[in-house]
Formats: structure tokens, sequence, C-alpha cells
């Protein structure tokens, strides 16, 4: 379309609903020779707030709405490439925009627990399906012909005997006065041509050359910037503060109180907001404030891990159990008892912390990064005391989130501030507010025993779990849920098994981090598992397995890894070699780590993982997502580490919650390994197997054992 | 307050502001130019490096006042239409994930490139250490500089 030239709304189709609501809406939008962008964050741009998956415009061609979120896990690509797949359009031709945040349109659509693709691969084939078959039925009902005697390829719908032609745009507006069919024919996965392909993702050129919008980067007419003092103890109460000197920084418009709530902990905070980032960041330094903090001071790792050791004398809950643990401990002739431990860790994503919130009397918008835009809308409806219907969400790219961005607390404070000036308010976080408040992975203690009979055959097995439970933070209730026991494997053939954990309940925030307590009780798990094979004088890998004979997927997955790595050849001199697995979202995992001694020092040579995700939708995402998974396993194994000292935490900024940079990265080899079972989880799964298996390696190389994490490397 | 003229990607800036705020917050929030990152604000993680009279600089801890009477080029000024060997290359081999640090990746590597067309891995590591990727995008940077190398050296 050539700008000025005015768009007939007629031309503008929109097809397709959720299957089961039958309905069609009319659609506008105008996105021609635009790069794609996963949210039109301006407000009068035509399509802002419609509804729908599938667009057809004679001017912009076929655009498909995306319901998920992106945070770098690629499901702007891959979900659009599942309805293209269905509707026979090619996907380089496509448009690709976000669509709104509307649970009754598009359910729920938070991304988390690596749930995109599994969740959503069987609507997303039925919407595109349903799409093609209402434009065949448009095509048969112009032609007089049977819709049996047509078919669909490259957005066109052809009759079969005359080879008759007639374009998805031609078709577009008689399809969209037809009713989509309940339950449209899915192809036959053998016929599938873009699933399973990995075409260049759409969002790529925008992320070259800074187009690519994130939430830090919006801006709303009069916005004010806001920047925070909180209490460095979580949840110390605002005692007083003196603002005089704040005040008198130029642009500095209001000293407010303000705060959020985080599972329940309401916390407080002092708000200084002025007409540009840096003012408001200067007036909060100018700020004086006085906490009461309580006991909460007495806190440190050093006290948190006493009372996790003396907690850990507790019999707990039983989560699973098999056999009859404590009868055969009891009389092995060779136990096992040894304890793991892993720290608090934050999710800094690169993109720091910020939300932007407009509250008027009857209206709400919100503006930022998120991954979970319904909870958002929800969360802003319930403070605003308005419908959600009124509450519009403009969610951008996430410059990283790996769970972090699920919780709505800082868009509770700018909605909070928003609605105490009356004006835009952008709350931006630093990276040391981040690195301090949390909410932060759960740091934790694993006491594991096992029992092997007099051939070495492991007979038990106990894996008692202490930490804090992100479903449990606050009340009486003093119990853990099954969610702390994730990761712990209990496919393995040892007839006695029990899984137990102790809840404890501190004042520390905690909130889901990649593959959540998958990633702290793999660790655990996984080194145990090879500590029973050493004691069972049996080769780690042949251990596991024998303990999974019985189990295709794991089974096929060792094999892989081993052929990869050439796991059975003499091992040269000075290197170690370490193998580990997990289930995660319904995704199998084999990670092989390789190591070598080099002047004294270990280094990591080379990751391998194995996965398997049942049928992939584009094996380039499985793949960079697990290259991530293994950085930021590796970073979490002897990087990162929180530690907590009077109350508080230590590490500020990236000088001293280091991350893993380029020089330290390791050759990573990922194998998608490829098969028909159902689609499942791809973002999180390559992280948990990362550190036992490093860890592993270094048992193997200098027969040193690491049990606490985050450990240093150059100590090793 | 101070008056302060800067050039930035060949436009040319007369900025009313204390000359001891950080380069970045200028670029980004009076000149309007979002393509250059907040990441740490200490020089920690690379992603706010611009150029300054041709050198990668980190914006968070350049004071205005040291950029008044020079030459800035942000991402967004690295080229036209995308067309830098390095975008090419990143596009190429699909580097980004969740995006957020590549303007800085892409910044100090152009200057690695122009100051050294053959890098070898070593050389590559030394010049890029300051940039980090919460995403461990590192393994497709290493590969994309060499492809740029390539594309830029015919
Ligand atoms: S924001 Fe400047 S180096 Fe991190
Ligand atoms: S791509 Fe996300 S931080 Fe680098």
């Amino acid at each position: 379309m050539k700008t000025g030239q005015k768009i007939k709304r007629r031309d503008f189709i929109r097809i397709v609903a959720l299957p089961g609501a039958a309905l069609f809406i009319v659609g506008y939008l105008d996105i021609k020779n635009k790069a794609p962008q996963i949210v039109n964050l301006s407000a009068s741009a035509p399509g802002a707030r419609i509804n729908a998956y599938v667009f057809i415009d004679s001017s912009a061609g076929i655009t498909i709405y995306n319901h998920r979120p992106e945070m770098g896990q690629g499901t702007f690509e891959s979900i659009p490439m599942i309805i293209a797949e269905e509707l026979e359009v090619d996907i380089a031709k496509v448009n690709i925009m976000a669509s709104p945040a509307d649970r009754k349109l598009y359910g729920d659509q938070m991304v988390v627990g690596s749930s995109s693709i599994s969740g959503n691969f069987e609507l997303m084939r039925r919407i595109g399906a349903a799409a093609k078959e209402t434009l065949i039925t448009a095509a048969s009902n112009r032609w007089h012909v049977l819709q049996g005697d047509c078919y669909a390829n490259d957005a066109t719908v052809i009759h079969r005997s005359t080879g008759k032609k007639l374009t998805y745009i031609e078709l577009a507006e008689d399809a969209s006065r037809l009713s989509p069919p309940q339950n449209p024919k899915l192809k036959d996965p053998k016929d599938f041509t873009i699933i399973g392909t990995s075409p260049p993702r759409k969002d790529i050129p925008s992320k070259t050359n800074g187009e690519a919008v994130f939430g830090l980067d919006c801006s709303v007419k009069g916005m004010l910037y806001a920047s925070v003092e909180r209490s460095p103890v979580f949840l110390g109460r605002l005692v007083s503060y003196d603002d005089s000197k704040a005040k008198a920084v130029k642009g500095v418009k209001y000293v407010l109180k303000t705060q959020r709530n985080v599972w329940g902990h309401r916390r407080e905070g002092v708000a200084v907001l002025a007409d540009t980032y840096w003012a408001a960041a200067q007036g909060r330094k100018a700020l004086e404030v006085k906490w009461d903090n309580g006991d909460l001071e007495s806190w440190s790792t050093k006290k948190i891990k006493e009372d996790y050791k003396k907690a850990s004398a507790q019999d707990g809950v039983i989560f699973e159990e098999k056999g009859n643990f404590s009868k055969v401990y009891d009389s092995a002739p060779v136990k096992i008892e040894v304890s793991y431990e892993t720290p608090y860790q934050a999710h800094v994503p690169m993109e720091p912390m910020n939300a932007i919130v407009y509250a008027k009397k009857d209206s709400c918008e919100y503006w930022g990064s998120t991954q979970n835009p319904n909870g958002f809308r929800s969360q802003l409806a319930r403070q605003c005391g308005i419908a959600e219907d009124n509450v519009t969400i403009h969610y951008t790219y996430m410059g990283g989130a790996f769970g972090r961005r699920s919780l709505t607390d800082v868009a509770e404070e700018a909605a909070d501030l928003s609605m105490k000036t009356g004006m835009p308010v952008q709350v931006v976080w630093t990276r040391e507010d981040d690195l301090t408040q949390g909410p932060f992975r759960a740091c934790s203690l694993n006491v594991c025993k096992g029992a092997l009979d007099s051939e070495g055959n492991p007979i038990g097995l106990e894996h008692k779990v202490i930490c804090q439970d992100i479903r449990n933070q606050t009340g009486d209730d003093d119990r853990a849920t099954d969610g702390i026991a994730g990761g712990i494997n209990t496919d393995y053939l040892i007839p006695n098994m029990v899984i137990k954990g102790v809840l404890r309940k501190l004042y520390i925030p905690i909130s889901y981090w990649r593959s959540v307590y998958h990633s702290t009780n793999c660790f655990a798990h996984e080194s145990f598992i090879d500590e029973l094979a050493v004691a069972a004088k049996k080769d780690p890998l042949d251990f596991r397995l024998s303990l999974l004979k019985n189990h295709e997927r794991y089974t096929a997955l060792l094999k892989a890894i081993a052929e990869k790595t050439g796991w059975y050849r003499p091992p040269q001199k000075d290197t170690g070699k370490g193998v580990a697995i997990v289930e995660r979202s319904e995704t199998f995992v084999a990670a092989v780590a390789e190591i070598a001694a080099k002047d004294g020092n270990v280094s990591v040579m080379k990751i391998t993982v194995a996965i398997d995700c049942g049928i992939v939708v584009n094996p380039d995402i499985i793949k960079f997502q697990t290259e991530g998974c293994v950085v930021m396993g590796l970073t979490a194994a002897y990087k990162s580490g929180l530690t907590i000292e009077k109350g508080r935490v230590v590490e500020q900024n990236f000088n001293n919650y280091a991350m893993m940079r380029i020089n330290e990265c390791p050759e990573i080899e990922v194998i998608v390994m490829k098969n028909s079972y159902d689609p499942s989880g791809g973002g999180e799964p390559g992280l948990p197997p990362v550190a036992p298996a490093l860890t592993n390696a270094i048992f193997n190389l200098t027969g040193k054992r690491i049990r606490e994490l985050p450990f240093n490397l150059d100590m090793v | 307050m101070a008056s302060i003229s800067l050039t930035v990607n060949k436009k040319k800036y007369q900025i009313d502001a204390d000359p001891e705020m950080p380069l970045l917050w200028a670029i980004r929030d009076l000149i309007g130019l979002k393509g250059t990152k907040f990441g740490c604000g200490m020089a920690q993680c690379g992603a706010c490096t611009v150029h300054l009279d041709g050198e990668a600089v980190r914006s968070c801890v350049t004071l205005l006042g040291r950029a008044d009477g020079q030459e800035i080029v942000t991402i967004e000024g690295i080229s036209d239409n995308t067309s830098h060997p390095l975008q090419k290359a990143w596009i190429e081999l699909q580097v980004p994930q969740c995006g957020y640090c590549q303007s800085g990746q892409i910044m100090s590597a152009a200057v690695l490139l122009r100051e050294n067309p053959h890098p070898t891995d070593q050389d590559i590591d030394e010049a890029m250490m300051g940039n980090l990727c919460r995403c461990g995008t590192y393994t497709r940077i290493r590969k994309a500089i060499h492809r740029a190398a390539e594309i830029m050296n015919g």
C-alpha cells in the first residue's frame, strides 16, 4: 500500500478463531513493506486491536497472528510455522505479528515451562487447517464444484480436473462469510514441508539493526520515569524518608511511597519520578530512607545452610515411593550417604525489569515485556478496579526472561505510581535492583542415600530435597508440594526408592527460573547416580543404560551420545568425561562434558547434548535453545551464585555476579533426535544435566567429587 | 546544564543537558535512538556499546560532556538497509535469541574487524569478552564474526 492511500475495510478479511467458538471477525491491517514487528505499539495503527490468527488482505498479503510472547525462545517463528503448514502457505511470504493479549480468544498466553509447542501443536494445526478448508469452500462455491475436487497449494485453491485457480486473496472476502469447520482434516505428517525445517527467523533482522522494540524502549507521551528505592532486606518496613535533596534534582517531579506484591509478601519502596530516567536515578541516590528490617538482618548464607542441615533430620513429605527403602538400606552391604548444595541464582535477563502503565479513570494500558500477558491484564484490572476488557496489554519482545517476567510485580509498581500521579509511568529497575530484590531460583540441600547389593547392583535410593517451595511461600501450611521434587529420575530400575521433601519457609523471595527445581535436583541426583556407578565399579554411561534398559527413549539418547562423543574410545591423557540425563517438560536429554587438564587447571573443552523432544517443529530453534541452556547451566555451575549477608544479597552487578563470557565458552554440539512422539518442550530441558555432566567429568579426570555449586573451576 | 553538540549517525544534535549524564541516556531518551541498550550501567556487559570517534566505548559510563563535539555511531547508523557484513552474517547464522545484547555485540565486532580483518578465535575472544549474552549465543557469534570477515574480504 502506498502511503496516504486509504484501505477499504472490506479488503481485509480475518479468518479463523478458536475451534469450538466458530467466530469470524473482519480485520484490518496495514503492514505491507514493514519489517515484521512483534507488536504494533502505535495506538492509532490499524489492526492493533484485532483478535485472530490468520488475516488475508489484498495489499499486505497473509498475516499470521502469534499469541505467544517472544523472549528468545523462538516461538515467534515456530507457532506460525505450524499454522502455515496446514494453511498451505509459504512461511517465507507470510507476515507475522503479535496477537493482542486476550484470554477469551487465545486461551492462556503465558510462556513458561517450555510449553508453547507441546500445548499448541494440535490447536495451531487445526487453526491452519480450518482456514484452508474455509478458503476451499469459498472456491468450490464460486465454481459450483465439489469441495473434494479442489485442493490448496501455495496460497491458492486449485480445481483438480480443470486446473482453475483462485488465490487466497481473491477468496478471502467470500471465506470471511463462511463458518469454519469444527473438525478440519489434518495433514499426514509425512507430507509436512514446513514443520521439521529451519527457515530464517523473521525477528532476526530487526535484532541486528536496533529496530526490535523491547519493553525498555517504549515510551508514551507525557511519561514519567521512576526509579524505586527498596529495602535490601526484602521485607523491611519503611519507617521514614527525607526527600528534600531528591526533590532538588532538576527534572524530579514526585517522590512517592509505593509497593508491590511478591508471592503474597508486600514489599515497600520509595519512588522518585522525573522527566528523564537519569534525573529519576539521581534523585533516588539523593534520598535518605530508614528501614525497619527487624531481626531479618541476622540471616546469612551460613545461617541458611545450618538451618537446612538441621531440617534435613526431619522425615518430610513423601512424594513418591516404591518398595521399602529403609529396610534394604539397613541391611545393605554397601551404603552411601552424601549431600549436595546449590545456591540462590538470579535470572538476570539482559534487559533489566521495567514496565509502563497508564491508568486512567476507566481504562488502563501497559507497555512492556512480559511472559504472562493475561496475568498482567487481570492484575491491572484488579488493581485499577476496572473490567479486564478495559485493560490493553502491549507486549513487546523480551530481552530475556528465564521465568522472571511471569511475575506482575514491576507492573504493580508502575500502576500504583500511575494511579497516584495520573500520568503514564515507566518503572525502570537497575541491574542492582534485579540482583538484590529477586525473586530468585531457590537454594537447596539434597541428601541422597543409596544401597548396593554384593554384586554392585543398586537396590535402594532415597533422595530428600530440603528447600523453599515456590508454591508455598506464605501462610502456616508447612508441607512441601511435589513441585520441589522435579528433576529426580524415578525411571531408573532401582527396586526400592523414595523421594522426599522438607519445606523451608524464608523471607527471601523465590520464583521460577529456567527449568526450576530440575536445575538443582538433577545436579544432585545425577551426581549421586555417578557415585553409585563408581561404587559399583561400572562405567557411568553403561550403568545408566542398564538401569534404563526398558526405557526406549533414554536408551536411544544414551547410545546416540555415546557414539557422537566416542565415549568408549580409550581416554586421552589428561582428559575426562562425564554424562548426565534428565527428563524435563516431557523431553529427554543426555549431556556429555569433555574436559582437559591444562597447566594445572581444568578447562571445559566441549559439551555435547542429545535432546529428544518428539516431533520437532524447527530443529534450529531446539539447537540454539539448547546451546543457551549449556551456557546458562555452566554459568550456574561454576560462575554465578548469590550469597546472603546481614539479611541481604551481597552480589550487586555483573562485576561480582559473574556470567560466562565468550572466552570461556566451550564448543557446543547439539544432537536433535528424530522420532514421531508428540512434541514436547525445548527451552529448558537442556539445562539441568549440564552441571552434573561437568562435575562427573571432573571426578573422572581428578577423582575429586564436587558436591556444592558454584565451584571454582580454577581451584579444582 | 550545558549545551552539548554531538554528531550521531551523521546527524548533528544540540542538546541541553547535565554533562554528567551518561551518553547512553542521552542517545536513548533525549535523541530517541533506542537500539543502544542498558544492561548494567557499570561497563560490565557491553549492551550499550557505541562508536565514539571510531572507538568502541561503553556509553553507560561515558559522560555526555566527554562526547561533546565528537562523532558517534550507534547500531542504527552502522549501515543502510542492514547491509553491514556483520549484520548479514548474523542473519545467515541466525545468531540472536532474545536479541537484547546484539546491538552491543555487533558494535564491538565492527571495531574488531576494522582493525583486524582476519581475526582468530583468540582475537575474537579478546575483543568480545566485554559483551555478555545471557541467552548464550557465543558459539554463533564466533562463527558469525569469521563469516563476516569472509564476506568483507570478498
Ligand atoms: S550497560 Fe554499559 S556496559 Fe552494561
Ligand atoms: S541474545 Fe539474549 S542476551 Fe544475547
